[in-house]
C-alpha cells in the first residue's frame, strides 16, 4: 500500500514538474506583456495597454477569424474526403488500403516552402476558383495535413474492427453505408478528434505556407504576429498569450464534447 | 421439402478453389454443425449464406425464395460472430434494438422484444451497460440475444464460443441450444470442436478441404466413420491398414482401412472371452484426459491407442502385459 502511494506521488509530482516545464514559457511571455519594462530580475510598470490595444483592433480580431476559418475550413473537407475512402476502402475495397496509404503519406515527404512554391507557380495564373488564393490556402493545407489524418482515422478503424462491424450491422438489416455512419464513424471520433486537433496545430502553427500563398492579398493571426513583431515586444507577447487561448478554448471545446459522448456511455 | 437448400457452391479466391461444388440442405427447426479443421472452407459456406462473400458458383435457396444474390441486409437472418461484434458505442439494450429500429417497429413492441431477449440470455439488469464493461461470456449473451431478437429465419453462429473459456463454453452451449428448442430456430452452427458439435448438433456436416466429407447424426458420424479423415478427426480413432490387423487379430483381412475407436479396446489381465478377437500386448504409455486414462499399447510392434474409465481398477502401468479384446462391429470399414 505504501509503496504504491510512493509511486503515486512520485508520478504526480513528474507530471507537475513537466507541465511547469511546458508552461514556463508561456508564463513568461504573458508576463512580459503585463509589464512596460523587464531589466532586471524583476519586471515593472504593470500595464493592460498591450490587451487594450489589441482589443479595440479589428485589424486583429478580422485575422484572427481568418485564420480559424482557414484552419477549419481544410480540416472539416480533408477528415470528410478521408473518411469517405476510407468506407469505400473499408467496404469494398481492402486491397487498396496500401495505395490510400502511401497517397496519404506522400505529402510527409514535400519539404514546407517546396509545396507552395509549386501550387503558386502552377496556379497563380489559373482560372477561379483554382487561381483564388484563399482557395489554393484551403487545398494546399488539405495536402500538409492530410497524412495526419489519415494515420489517425486508418488506426481507429483498426482498433475498433470496422469490417466486423459493419457485417454485423448488415446482419441487422442496415445498408453498408448506413452501418459505416451509424455504428463505425462514432466510435472513432475520440480518435478523429485528436487527428483534428493535431491538424489544427499544425496549420495555426504555419507560417512558411500561408505567406508564400497569401502573403499580399489578406492578413492572418501569423501574419499580424509577424507584422506586430518589428514594433513592439510587449504587443507581440499579447498576441501570443491571446493566439494561445483561442487554440485552447477551440482545444478545449472539441475536448468537452468528446468527454461529454464518454460521460454519457459511462453513466 | 428443405427449407435451406444449398446447390453446388463453389467459391474462389482468385486461384484459390475454397468451397468445391457444395450440396446441402437443411431442414426447418435443425441444429446443424458444420464440422472440420481450419481453413477447410466451413466459415466461408457460413459467410456465404450469410450473403456476406458471394458465391462463385451455385445457388442459395431459403424458404423456398433464390437469394443467391439477395444483400445480407434482405436474407433475414442472423449472425452470431466470433468476435461478439457488439456496437462499442451502444448500450445492451440499443445493441438489440438497432436491428428492430430498421425494421421501423413500434417503439413499445422493440421494448417489449429487447426485454424478452434479454431475460432469455439471463442478462436482465445490464440494459444500461457497454459491452466495454462485460465480461467476454456476458458479450457473447448480449451478441446472441441480438442475433434472435430480430426473429431471424436462420441463425448462424460462426465459432462463437471459441473465445471464452472451457467453463463458460460448456454453460452457453448449453444456453445456445435451449434458446434454439425454445425459439423453434433454425440454426447452422460453425466449429473445428468435435466435442462441441456432438453435445450440440442434430446433424453435423463433416467438412474437409471445400467439401463435405461426411454428414449424419453425431452418432452415426461418431460410430460409423466414413473415410480415413472422418475417423481421423472424430473420435481419434486408430486407423490401421490390412496388415496391421492381422498382426494384431492372427487372421486375414480385406485389403483396406479398418478404423477403431480406443474405447471400444476391453483391457484386462485375466482372460478375455467376451469379445471377437482377443490379443495380448505391452503398456507403453499412459495420458490422463480428464475422467478417461488413454494407454498407448504395443501388440506384435503394432501401436494402438486404447481408453479407459480414470478409476483404479482399470488403472495398469507402463510395462504390464496384459489381453485386449474388441468386437468385430467395433472394426469399422472405411
Amino acid at each position: 500500500m505504501n509503496v504504491e502511494k510512493k509511486q503515486n506521488t512520485g508520478a504526480k509530482i513528474a507530471i507537475g514538474v513537466i507541465i511547469v516545464y511546458l508552461l514556463l514559457p508561456l508564463a513568461m511571455t504573458m508576463i512580459y506583456s503585463l509589464f512596460r519594462e523587464w531589466i532586471d530580475i524583476m519586471p515593472t510598470g504593470f500595464t493592460l495597454n498591450a490587451y487594450t490595444e489589441l482589443f479595440t483592433d479589428t485589424l486583429f480580431w478580422k485575422a484572427v477569424g481568418r485564420t480559424i476559418v482557414i484552419s477549419v475550413v481544410p480540416i472539416v473537407l480533408c477528415t470528410v474526403f478521408v473518411l469517405l475512402a476510407m468506407y469505400v476502402v473499408v467496404v469494398y475495397h481492402p486491397d487498396w488500403n496500401k495505395m490510400i496509404q502511401i497517397l496519404c503519406t506522400v505529402p510527409y515527404a514535400i519539404q514546407g516552402v517546396i509545396l507552395p512554391t509549386c501550387v503558386l507557380s502552377l496556379y497563380s495564373s489559373a482560372p477561379e476558383p483554382f487561381g483564388n488564393r484563399m482557395f489554393m490556402l484551403v487545398s494546399t493545407y488539405m495536402v500538409v495535413i492530410l497524412p495526419y489524418v489519415y494515420q489517425g482515422i486508418r488506426n481507429n478503424l483498426n482498433g475498433i474492427g470496422a469490417a466486423r462491424l459493419i457485417e454485423a450491422a448488415q446482419m441487422l438489416g442496415a445498408s453498408r453505408f448506413y452501418a459505416f455512419f451509424r455504428v463505425v464513424i462514432p466510435n472513432i471520433m475520440g480518435g478523429v478528434t485528436i487527428s483534428v486537433m493535431l491538424a489544427m496545430a499544425i496549420v495555426f502553427g504555419d507560417f512558411v505556407i500561408i505567406n508564400t500563398l497569401a502573403g499580399g492579398h489578406f492578413m492572418t493571426a501569423q501574419m499580424y504576429l509577424y507584422d506586430v513583431m518589428k514594433k513592439s515586444g510587449q504587443r507581440t507577447c499579447a498576441v501570443i498569450v491571446l493566439l494561445f487561448l483561442v487554440t485552447l478554448i477551440i482545444s478545449a471545446g472539441a475536448f468537452f464534447l468528446q468527454s461529454r459522448e464518454k460521460d454519457r456511455k459511462d453513466r | 421439402m428443405a427449407y435451406i437448400e444449398l446447390k453446388k457452391i463453389d467459391k474462389f479466391y482468385g486461384d484459390n478453389h475454397v468451397l468445391k461444388g457444395i450440396d446441402l440442405k437443411i431442414k426447418k427447426g435443425d441444429f446443424v454443425t458444420l464440422l472440420g479443421p481450419s481453413g477447410c472452407g466451413k466459415s466461408t459456406l457460413l459467410r456465404c449464406l450469410a450473403g456476406l462473400e458471394q458465391i462463385s458458383d451455385g445457388q442459395i435457396m431459403l424458404d423456398g425464395k433464390d437469394i443467391t444474390n439477395e444483400d445480407p441486409k434482405d436474407r433475414k437472418i442472423g449472425m452470431v460472430f466470433q468476435q461478439y461484434s457488439l456496437f462499442p458505442n451502444m448500450t445492451v439494450e440499443e445493441n438489440l434494438s438497432f436491428g428492430l429500429k430498421l425494421q421501423k417497429m413500434d417503439s413499445s413492441e422493440i421494448h417489449r422484444r429487447v426485454k424478452d431477449a434479454i431475460e432469455m440470455v439471463e442478462l436482465s439488469g445490464k440494459e444500461k451497460e457497454y459491452p466495454g464493461s462485460l465480461s467476454g461470456g456476458q458479450q457473447q449473451r448480449v451478441a446472441l440475444a441480438r442475433g434472435i431478437v430480430i426473429r431471424p429465419k436462420v441463425l448462424l453462429l460462426d465459432e462463437p464460443l471459441s473465445a471464452v473459456d472451457a467453463k463458460l463454453r460448456k454453460s452457453l452451449q448449453t444456453n445456445i441450444r435451449m434458446i434454439h428448442k425454445e425459439l423453434g430456430l433454425t440454426s447452422v452452427f460453425v466449429t473445428h470442436d468435435q466435442d462441441e458439435a456432438m453435445v450440440m448438433s442434430d446433424v453435423i456436416h463433416l467438412f474437409h478441404d471445400g467439401r463435405i466429407e461426411q454428414s449424419g447424426s453425431p452418432v452415426e458420424v461418431y460410430t460409423k466413420p466414413a473415410t480415413s479423415f472422418a475417423a481421423g478427426f472424430i473420435g481419434n480413432y486408430n486407423i490401421l491398414d490390412s496388415c496391421d490387423m492381422e498382426r494384431l487379430t492372427g487372421k486375414e483381412w480385406p485389403s483396406g482401412r479398418i478404423a477403431i475407436r480406443p474405447e471400444t479396446f476391453f483391457l484386462s489381465k485375466n482372460e478375455i472371452t467376451t469379445e471377437d478377437y482377443c490379443m495380448r500386448g505391452t503398456i507403453t504409455d499412459s495420458l490422463p484426459r480428464g475422467n478417461v486414462l488413454r494407454y498407448t499399447i504395443s501388440i506384435n510392434d503394432v501401436e494402438i491407442y486404447a481408453d479407459v474409465l480414470f478409476r483404479s481398477i482399470s488403472m495398469f502401468d507402463i510395462g504390464d502385459r496384459l489381453n485386449i479384446g474388441v468386437s468385430d462391429h467395433n472394426c469399422v470399414r472405411l
